[in-house]
């Protein structure tokens, strides 16, 4: 009838497994090592942080990798309330994540910043990259910024 | 008015395999691409638009184009993303060409690729079926397969849907299994003479392909198409960009093209209608108007070629008939005396089809750039057909045997 739940249901799972590529596995393996990789466009000179096979700007194929700085300028912001586990939101104490320019890297690279307070917190500072003490060859290793 | 269009290059990205795990999906691409623009003296800026696509659902990424932009050149250009199930690649080629005819462009680049090792393609089948899953609902099968349910029609994924029509073809056309054996062994052999075909079995006879085991009968494991990775690129330019490359020479031309829907129950399951998923009416009619279009008379003399989408062998038999180039139920009989083999009077699948070489988001565009590079002379690898191709023929179908997409390559093109 309108208006009542229907209880039939067909149930679907769907299991993906998508390759995060050649230079995401190469940046993947370096923070292992506690470095952080780009790769630089032969033609503009931009570095990618991280890198990437192609330069949407000027369309040649990359593959030339630079270790950039591990410290960079705070470019922009937003203060979290919550965080997401599993699809899940969740409450949080306020937290900040930031864009990240690296010195050597013509993008931006998103992490969280720890140290500062959420109210202190201003775009132009700069920052420094804190590792997790055993890496294990993943995005965590890099585990958040603080003030440099 | 609409505007004459010629393809003027096709690439692949290498050989189609069945396991990728060395790149990503762009990465994937992006080889097709250059490919495609390095047969030609175009440079990534001389493309106006892209028209790209893959299946929805395989590999769970939804709007693929936002990722893959850059590996195609496409940032800062218009880019469509088209998809529509097993016709994809047909319905990308389709758009890219009304990009052109419409006189929006000039030259426009069309993309189409699958890779299948990031999903389960038959569980992915589900989610694009599910429409006409819940539709046949009404009809009594139920998504457990070992009740001869939706999953599979019957056990076997899409071979399980496949094996009525199987079943009602071989009625109609008077033919037994041994008439897909063969057909699926010519196209596997047809495959080893295409380096960028999948499953290449040079000589591979009615005997390899009878010893595989049987799925839902009449269908084996031997007359089903791979999964497979891969991408085709191809540019398509305006008669007057064709000219101003001087490409007037070794180019196809989109004479004619048509897609049509009927829905899986007038198909399938509706007495009073149409109960026979063989008869593919929709087929005969799209046919008709693209011959009409392209100017053609009589399609079994002024087709000399023609690249049909068959996920399943006994569709290469029944293909020929529907799109009007062999009598109705005579592609037993042509298939015996050897007109469908390279060599023969009505090469079919010359590549190999997609019962070698299965990308699905490729799988009906790699028809298209076949049937162009039989018309381009272009063929590589022992797979070009001996005759002068004027006229070649691209089919693709999708859902359950609804959609049907045809397209007309030619040497020359229509007068406008």
């Amino acid at each position: 009838m309108p208006g009542e739940t229907i209880k039939s249901m067909v149930p679907i799972t769907f299991l993906y497994r998508n390759r995060v590529g050649q230079a995401l596995e190469t940046y993947i393996d370096g923070l292992k090592d506690k470095k952080i990789l780009g790769i630089k466009c032969p033609a503009c000179d931009k570095v990618y942080v991280p890198p990437r096979t192609v330069c949407g700007c000027c369309h040649k194929k990359l593959d030339t990798y630079v270790e950039v700085e591990q410290q960079g300028t705070l470019e922009n912001f937003t203060v979290a309330h919550v965080t997401i586990e599993g699809g899940e939101i969740k409450d949080a104490e306020p937290y900040v994540i930031g864009m990240i320019k690296l010195k050597g890297a013509d993008s931006l690279l998103s992490a969280v910043v720890k140290g500062v307070a959420v109210d202190k917190v201003k775009t132009g500072i700069r920052v420094k990259a804190v590792w997790k003490e055993e890496t294990q060859g993943s995005y965590s290793d890099l585990a958040y910024f603080e003030p440099a | 008015m609409k505007r004459n269009v010629a393809i003027i290059s096709v690439g692949y990205n290498g050989r189609f395999v069945s396991k990728r795990p060395d790149v990503n999906i762009p990465e994937l691409i992006e080889p097709a691409v250059t490919n495609a623009l390095g047969k030609t003296k175009l440079k990534p800026d001389d493309i106006q638009a892209y028209v790209v696509g893959n299946m929805h659902t395989f590999e769970g990424v939804n709007g693929p184009h936002l990722w893959a932009s850059d590996h195609f050149n496409g940032s800062g250009k218009p880019v469509m993303r088209v998809a529509t199930g097993g016709t994809t690649g047909a319905s990308v080629f389709q758009a890219a060409y009304y990009h052109v005819a419409s006189g929006m462009y000039d030259v426009v680049m069309a993309i189409g690729w699958e890779k299948q090792d990031e999903g389960d393609s038959q569980v992915g089948l589900v989610g694009i079926v599910l429409p006409e899953a819940f539709t046949l609902f009404q009809f009594g099968p139920e998504m457990n397969t070992e009740r001869g349910g939706v999953g599979g029609l019957g056990g076997g994924g899409s071979t399980g849907g496949a094996s009525y029509q199987a079943m009602s073809y071989l009625s109609r056309a008077h033919a037994g299994i041994e008439h897909i054996d063969r057909i699926a062994a010519l196209m596997r052999s047809n495959a080893a003479k295409n380096p960028y075909a999948h499953l290449q079995q040079p000589g591979c006879t009615e005997a390899d392909i009878a010893k595989t085991p049987i799925i839902t009968y009449p269908l084996r494991f031997g007359h089903t198409c791979p999964t497979s990775c891969g991408a085709v690129a191809m540019i398509l330019v305006s008669e007057s960009k064709a000219k101003k490359f001087g490409l007037t020479d070794r180019v196809a031309w989109v004479k004619g093209l048509g897609s049509g829907t009927s829905d899986p129950t007038t198909g399938n399951f509706v007495e009073g209608q149409i109960t026979d998923p063989a008869e593919q009416h929709m087929c005969k009619v799209v046919a008709k108007k693209v011959y009409t279009m392209a100017g053609i008379k009589d399609p079994t003399k002024e087709i000399q070629v023609a690249e049909v989408y068959s996920g399943f062998s006994h569709q290469d038999l029944m293909w020929p008939e529907r799109l009007g180039l062999v009598k109705e139920g005579k592609s037993p009989e042509m298939l015996d005396k050897g007109a469908f083999a390279i060599g023969g009077e009505m090469p079919i699948n010359p590549s190999g089809g997609v019962t070698s070489t299965n990308a699905i988001g490729a799988s009906a565009m790699v028809r298209v750039s076949e049937a162009a590079l039989q018309v381009m002379g272009l063929a590589e690898g022992g797979h070009q057909i001996p005759m002068k191709v004027e006229n070649a023929v691209a089919h693709g179908w999708g859902g359950l045997f609804q959609f049907v997409t045809v397209t007309l390559v030619g040497r020359t093109p229509v007068k406008s």
